[in-house]
């Protein structure tokens, strides 16, 4: 049974390059390097191998700027047929909210065109601003059942879906009716290292840039006057360690003493 | 504008990928390459599967068609990550004499062997250096004679990388390796009468034997044995007497490979170097911020900015030769100048950054410890430095002034 998989993708500013900062707190992504959100290489990598086990489509969507479209070659290397960026002036400042309104519009088009999408797959979260809302708010806006922190697909027919799902201390195993969202963990899908080939012929592939209107936006729904979500401030986080020895031979009273420490550190302890 | 230091943005992508594989899987098992004196085969066959081993060959023979400069770009990557050297022996080699062997066999061998040589299934190694002759080639006593409808060769090649890899069948690559080995075919007609031949180290007639080699002991260093070796003639590379000449175009490649090598390996030893330095600290500073430390990091940086530089040029001096666009002798003499340079700035480089650390580099398992051995290969290793020397000389004074040897 072919399969058509639709995988959101975000560049995002490289997790490995250092990070600059506009004087107002906000990242400066004009120079940045843009790569792949690593995360959603996971998912990448799952929507490959139900394409190698059953055939169909894989196809990215991503929303970005236009000059993102090398980032996304990336997973067009890893076995992704084709790729979709949204790229439209009237996206900027999106929150999750209009941005999984605006990626799940043009899941609606790839539908049409496609004959159907039986599984849109993403990553946990993106290294970059972490909600990991999108997968669960891109199930909403389109209707169907969404799954999240998927550890690994088990089986795919009769039109469902079964996923083992990660939980505190264990796991469940889920059935959900296709199409369903699922948003892949980093657990059992390991990415590809692609081959050079693959990586070389990637480069001849194109990466189709939608603009609103193409994807049927309303934009009244999109940017910043679609967007409830306000960045109020940005601040640095200082992480400082120190580190300190308790030399009390008592275990109860070494317990005593550590949690004194951490009272005068302000550490909340619940008790 | 013809002077352009930008990769294009394959080659970019070329070196993401190489370099997301090496940090992954080989820079955590560096020290292990060393201690157990061989490189896991599974890293080789990964190094296969994403088609290192056929960056230059056509995609006709299955190989990608890329040129010299991107299969810099790979090695670069693979230095980054394994300053043993290892890695980068069974990579050039490979890739420099496997282009020759392309170049100058015929249709037949490069159905047979280029083709598995692209995919990874066969390595390629060159076999010159015999227990008797070095940089005076003439003195080789292995000999090949016509036997029917191939050849039949007898001798022994000294200090030869890749033995066993090539020797096995099935752990490294799956046919094992042969080496591009030279031979007299007419003795009398001393560098006029040799000949190259890919002899296949898996034939039961191959006996080998390893070194204990100073550095880069992943990759194994020894000697072979032919007795009575039988070829068919499609494995003899180029004509009758003109393998003396293919050798010297084949050490030209792996010279500008070496170069780049060199030039990256030094400049990755000093950022491994400059890390511990920046955190430890001596009379209440961290030891980087001493003039001393930094005026000896410009004049190494310099030095291997201007190798890695040379280097590149020496790859597209390549690639200029491939297309015909420069002569053979302008090539030598870039390549043997990129050699000379970058060797002796690469060892300097990283005998001073290993001082930087004080006892604590002074071990088995630092990479710039490792490194330092790993360069010393190069003050012989295809083709002596005073061996650079004479060439650039040669090419630079005039031929007419080289000096007599008997």
């Amino acid at each position: 049974m072919p399969m058509n998989v639709v995988v959101l993708v975000k560049p995002v500013v490289d997790p490995k390059a250092a990070v600059r900062f506009r004087p107002d707190g906000t990242i400066d992504r004009s120079a940045a390097k843009l790569v792949v959100n690593p995360y959603d290489k996971h998912a990448v990598e799952a929507a490959v191998q139900l394409k190698e086990r059953f055939g169909g489509r894989v196809v990215s969507v991503s929303m970005a700027p236009p000059h993102a479209a090398d980032a996304i070659r990336e997973v067009l290397a890893m076995g992704v047929d084709e790729a979709v960026l949204l790229s439209d002036p009237r996206l900027a400042g999106s929150d999750t909210l209009a941005t999984s309104y605006a990626l799940s519009a043009v899941i609606r088009r790839l539908e049409q065109r496609l004959g159907g999408v039986d599984l849109v797959l993403c990553g946990i979260e993106t290294s970059d601003s972490n909600t990991g809302h999108i997968g669960p708010e891109v199930g909403e806006w389109l209707g169907i059942p969404s799954v999240s922190y998927v550890d690994r697909i088990l089986e795919v027919g009769d039109g469902r879906v079964s996923v083992k799902r990660l939980i505190e201390g264990g796991y469940a195993v889920v059935r959900v009716k296709l199409p369903a969202v699922l948003s892949i963990a980093g657990t059992s899908y390991q990415p590809r290292i692609p081959s050079l080939r693959d990586v070389l012929a990637a480069r001849r592939k194109q990466v189709a840039v939608w603009s609103a209107d193409d994807a049927g936006i309303d934009p009244s729904l999109v940017g910043i006057a679609g967007s409830p979500t306000r960045v109020v401030r940005m601040w640095r986080v200082e992480i400082k360690r120190k580190g300190v020895v308790i030399s009390e031979a008592d275990p109860d009273r070494a317990v005593d003493r550590l949690l004194e420490e951490l009272r005068k550190d302000g550490v909340p302890l619940g008790v | 504008m013809p002077v352009d230091f930008e990769f294009a943005k394959e080659q970019e992508d070329v070196r993401s990928t190489v370099r997301e594989f090496a940090e992954k899987y080989i820079a955590p098992r560096v020290v292990e390459f060393e201690e157990k004196q061989l490189i896991p085969p599974e890293i080789v066959r990964e190094m296969s599967r994403l088609g290192l081993f056929g960056i230059l060959f056509p995609e006709q023979y299955g190989g990608l068609g890329l040129d010299p400069v991107t299969a810099g770009i790979v090695l670069e990557e693979i230095v980054r990550a394994d300053l043993t050297f290892s890695l980068a022996v069974a990579y050039l080699v490979h890739t420099s004499w496997g282009y020759v062997a392309y170049k100058y066999g015929n249709e037949e061998f490069r159905e047979d062997v280029i083709r598995r040589a692209a995919t990874g299934d066969v390595w390629i190694g060159i076999a010159t250096t015999e227990p008797g002759a070095g940089s005076d080639l003439t003195g080789i006593a292995t000999a090949a004679r016509r036997d029917g409808d191939g050849y039949v060769i007898a001798g022994e090649k000294a200090y030869i990388s890749g033995v066993r890899e090539a020797k096995e069948r099935g752990v490294w690559f799956p046919d094992g390796g042969g080496h591009v080995t030279l031979a007299y075919t007419d003795k009398s007609k001393q560098h006029r009468g040799m000949t190259l031949f890919f002899v296949p180290l898996t034939d039961p007639n191959v006996s080998i034997r390893l070194e204990k080699e100073f550095g880069r002991k992943g990759w194994s260093f020894g000697s072979f044995v032919l007795s009575d070796v039988r070829v068919p003639e499609r494995y003899r590379i180029g004509e009758e007497g003109r393998g003396f000449y293919i050798a010297m175009e084949g050490f030209d490649h792996a010279r500008a490979y070496i170069a780049l090598a060199c030039a990256v390996g030094g400049k990755r030893a000093i950022e491994l170097a400059l890390e511990y330095a920046k955190q430890r600290r001596a009379f209440g500073q961290p030891v980087a911020s001493f003039q001393g430390v930094q005026f000896q990091l410009a004049d190494n940086w310099a030095a291997l900015e201007a190798a890695h530089a040379l280097a590149y040029k020496a790859l597209w001096a390549l690639k200029m030769e491939q297309e015909g666009r420069i002569g053979r002798f302008e090539v030598t003499r870039i390549t043997a100048s990129a050699k000379l340079f970058a060797v002796q700035a690469a060892k300097r480089a990283i005998d001073d950054a290993l001082r930087w650390y004080g006892a604590y580099g002074y071990t088995e398992e630092n990479p710039v410890a490792l490194a330092l051995k790993a360069v010393k290969s190069y003050d012989w290793a295809e083709g002596s430095l005073d061996i650079m020397r004479l060439i650039v000389a040669r090419e630079v004074v005039g031929r007419e002034y080289t000096s007599k040897r008997k």
